[in-house]
């Protein structure tokens, strides 16, 4: 009799995340146990140190599974290549194993910033000069206000993606007007355009759609203004505006 | 019924339903026997049954499921029927209805981002995995003969190049952006596996070359994959591939110099390996503009001389045509708005530009993180004389990625955006004009098929 699914869940559900924070604690022990023990020739991330080499490029390390090769390092050493046995226990071991392949998923992955990582990094404009550009020149305040739209706009986007977001804003449709043959108007939210057709999208939600060679369409783009900026900023304009942004809190 | 017996006894004999290596040194006419039709990789069919008059009388014959990824695959043609490929799969169908007449399936541990088609060889198929290992198959039943390792899949290596039958061997190249890695091209005897020669896409301390990296350690990690299928010249006896960025991808300051030969066009003797010359499209890369895009070989005037030609349309950006028996630069050509370099040097590369490499804060580039082009193949019609290119324009910024103790963590940080696609068609000059769609191939009937 098989237990019913509102019982198996929860439990299956409790059971992942004990497992997790097992997994979680062996990876961070470990990373303690490396940085004693390791750290000092294999670098505390094992990124390779003045003595020790970049465990992330050893074949060794990448055909590890659960201790099975490594343990045997750690325990005997190298001597041939001028690696002491380091005197460990079994839990101990299975504790830099974690680290070690917690330590290759990281490194593998394609970018492993973190938000918090950026902010201090990306701070290199001016903000007045940023804002002289936001009230001036720049044109920003032609549609936008610190004190309306973009108050607190800091609070709604992590540094990387403010940073992009106001050079490349994104999630505003285009809007057209289609001019039937017969002289009937249709307006509303671009759909879908190519060479051949038009759709687009009613107040009302309602889709319509048209082969383009037998309709008038007028498409408009609100973000016109942005893009046609990418092409004026100098980077130090656009780290300014970045920094003079990152004080609207 | 008996002259069907016999017609179809002669025909076993005569190939046993294969491909004669030999065949593929004439441009085939009915068939597709490699990735891009033929080894000069200009994707043009001379066959006129569908033209300019009745193209838009075009309608769905069969459809077939694959059930699988996305397909990324050029099916090989020969004899009425298809074979294709996504990741860790292979199909044979019947070209004329659809139905499937095999299918081998093989899941593997390693990277499933595409897989581009497989190379024939007699009655055999040839197949790169998610795990890099080059498996051979019988053609006529999909069952296993061979399987090789052809690199470690635990170092992020993996298959995902159509390979090419060149004379006795299947050329083969290496995926893999996952680790810092060293690439290579081999070529890989048909029969048994065996490999016949290996080049490094990166050189050995001490080898031309080597002079354009700071160490051996970089060197040794410095990427180069061959990811792309190659074309061949069997008058000259080259085999032309084009190499990706080197590694670590975006972080360009453990690896000061021009970082041979990645981000190259490579000849390379057909029987050993031997490089012959190189164009590098992207020294010292920085932004992921793999070289790969199909070398596409043309035999036509320039400057009122006949030449021998190649022409690549890259991902960086830039149109290049080359003299395919020196590797001389005649012409370098942007096809899309790009920022990415300061100009032009004496060989015809682009110089790249300092202040638009990745930065701690952030560098603004125009060009699309993807590149300007990517993997779709272009075309070049001898009709029209018109080389035909998937582009795209857009603007990306890219990070430089350091960890705390100012080591290159990441192998890329970047935050693209796209701003539509466009198809350019170029004249080998720069004179180009917006077209709509992707992916082109072009047919004696005067029609751009995508």
């Amino acid at each position: 009799m098989a237990m019913p699914i509102r019982v198996v869940f929860p439990a299956l559900l409790a059971l992942l995340s004990c497992i997790r924070v097992v997994a979680q604690d062996a990876t961070e022990r470990g990373q303690a146990q490396f940085a004693r023990t390791c750290g000092f020739c294999h670098g505390p991330d094992a990124n390779g140190g003045a003595e020790g080499t970049n465990l992330m490029r050893s074949a060794l390390v990448r055909h590890d599974e659960n201790g099975d090769l490594i343990g045997a390092v750690i325990r005997e050493g190298r001597p041939a290549k001028g690696m002491p046995a380091v005197p460990l226990n079994s839990s101990q071991i299975a504790d830099v194993v974690a680290f070690l392949h917690k330590r290759l998923d990281e490194s593998d992955r394609r970018s492993p910033r973190k938000p918090d990582y950026a902010l201090k990094l990306l701070l290199t404009g001016d903000a007045a000069a940023g804002k002289a550009s936001f009230f001036g020149p720049g044109g920003c305040s032609k549609c936008h206000s610190p004190t309306g739209d973009l108050a607190r706009i800091v609070k709604k986007y992590a540094p990387p993606d403010l940073q992009a977001r106001f050079r490349y804003p994104s999630g505003v449709a285009k809007t057209a007007i289609v001019t039937t043959s017969s002289g009937e108007r249709f307006s509303g939210n671009l759909f879908y355009a190519d060479s051949f057709r038009i759709a687009i999208k009613d107040a009302a939600g309602w889709y319509h759609s048209w082969p383009r060679s037998q309709v008038k369409a007028e498409v408009h783009d609100p973000l016109t203004a942005h893009r046609e900026l990418l092409r004026k900023y100098t980077e130090a304009e656009m780290h300014n505006m970045f920094a003079y942004l990152e004080t609207l809190k | 019924m008996k002259k069907f017996a016999l017609t179809f006894a002669i025909a076993v004999e005569l190939c046993a339903q294969g491909l004669d290596p030999a065949a593929l040194l004439k441009s085939p006419t009915d068939t597709w026997p490699t990735y891009n039709g033929d080894y000069s990789g200009r994707r043009y069919s001379t066959l006129m049954q569908i033209n300019k008059a009745n193209v838009r009388t075009l309608t769905l014959a069969w459809a077939f499921q694959t059930r699988s990824s996305t397909l990324k695959t050029t099916p090989l043609e020969v004899n009425g029927v298809l074979y294709f490929t996504a990741p860790d799969r292979v199909w044979a169908i019947d070209a004329r209805s659809g139905r499937a007449i095999w299918h081998y399936n093989r899941p593997s541990e390693g990277d499933h981002i595409g897989q581009r088609g497989v190379a024939m060889y007699k009655d055999r198929l040839y197949f790169g995995t998610p795990d890099a290992h080059l498996v051979c198959l019988g053609a006529r039943d999909g069952k296993l003969i061979w399987d090789v390792v052809i690199a470690d899949v635990k170092f992020g290596y993996y298959l995902s190049v159509a390979p090419l039958v060149v004379k006795d061997s299947v050329i083969v190249g290496t995926s893999g952006d996952q680790a810092d890695i060293p690439h290579f091209l081999e070529a890989i005897n048909p029969e048994n596996g065996k490999v016949i020669w290996r080049w490094n896409s990166v050189p050995k301390p001490g080898e031309p070359g080597s002079e354009t990296w700071p160490d051996a350690e970089s060197m040794a990690h410095g990427g180069g994959p061959t990811w792309m299928t190659g074309t061949y010249d069997p008058s000259l006896n080259l085999i032309y591939w084009g190499t990706g960025n080197p590694h670590p991808v975006l972080a360009g300051i453990g690896r000061r110099g021009a970082n041979l030969y990645t981000c190259s066009i490579a000849a390379l003797n057909a029987d050993t390996g031997k490089l012959v010359w190189y164009f590098q499209p992207s020294p010292h890369d920085t932004h992921d503009w793999d070289a790969v895009e199909t070398p596409v070989l043309v035999d036509a005037e320039f400057h009122g001389k006949p030449r021998k030609l190649l022409a690549q349309a890259s991902r960086n950006g830039y149109y290049f045509l080359l003299d395919r028996v020196t590797g001389e630069n005649l012409l370098t050509v942007p096809f899309v708005a790009t920022d990415w370099a300061s100009g032009v040097d004496a060989k015809g590369q682009p110089i790249p530009d300092k202040k638009k490499e990745p930065q701690l804060d952030g560098s603004f580039v125009e060009t699309d993180s993807g590149g300007a082009t990517n993997w779709m193949s272009p075309s070049f019609d001898p009709q029209t004389k018109l080389f035909y290119v998937n582009a795209q324009r857009g603007f990306t910024l890219y990070y430089l990625d350091l960890n705390a103790n100012q080591q290159v963590e990441g192998h890329q940080a970047a935050q693209p955006a796209r701003f539509g696609r466009k198809v350019f068609w170029l004249l080998s000059t720069s004179r180009p004009e917006e077209f709509a769609g992707a992916g082109p191939k072009t047919r004696a009937g005067r029609i751009l098929a995508f």
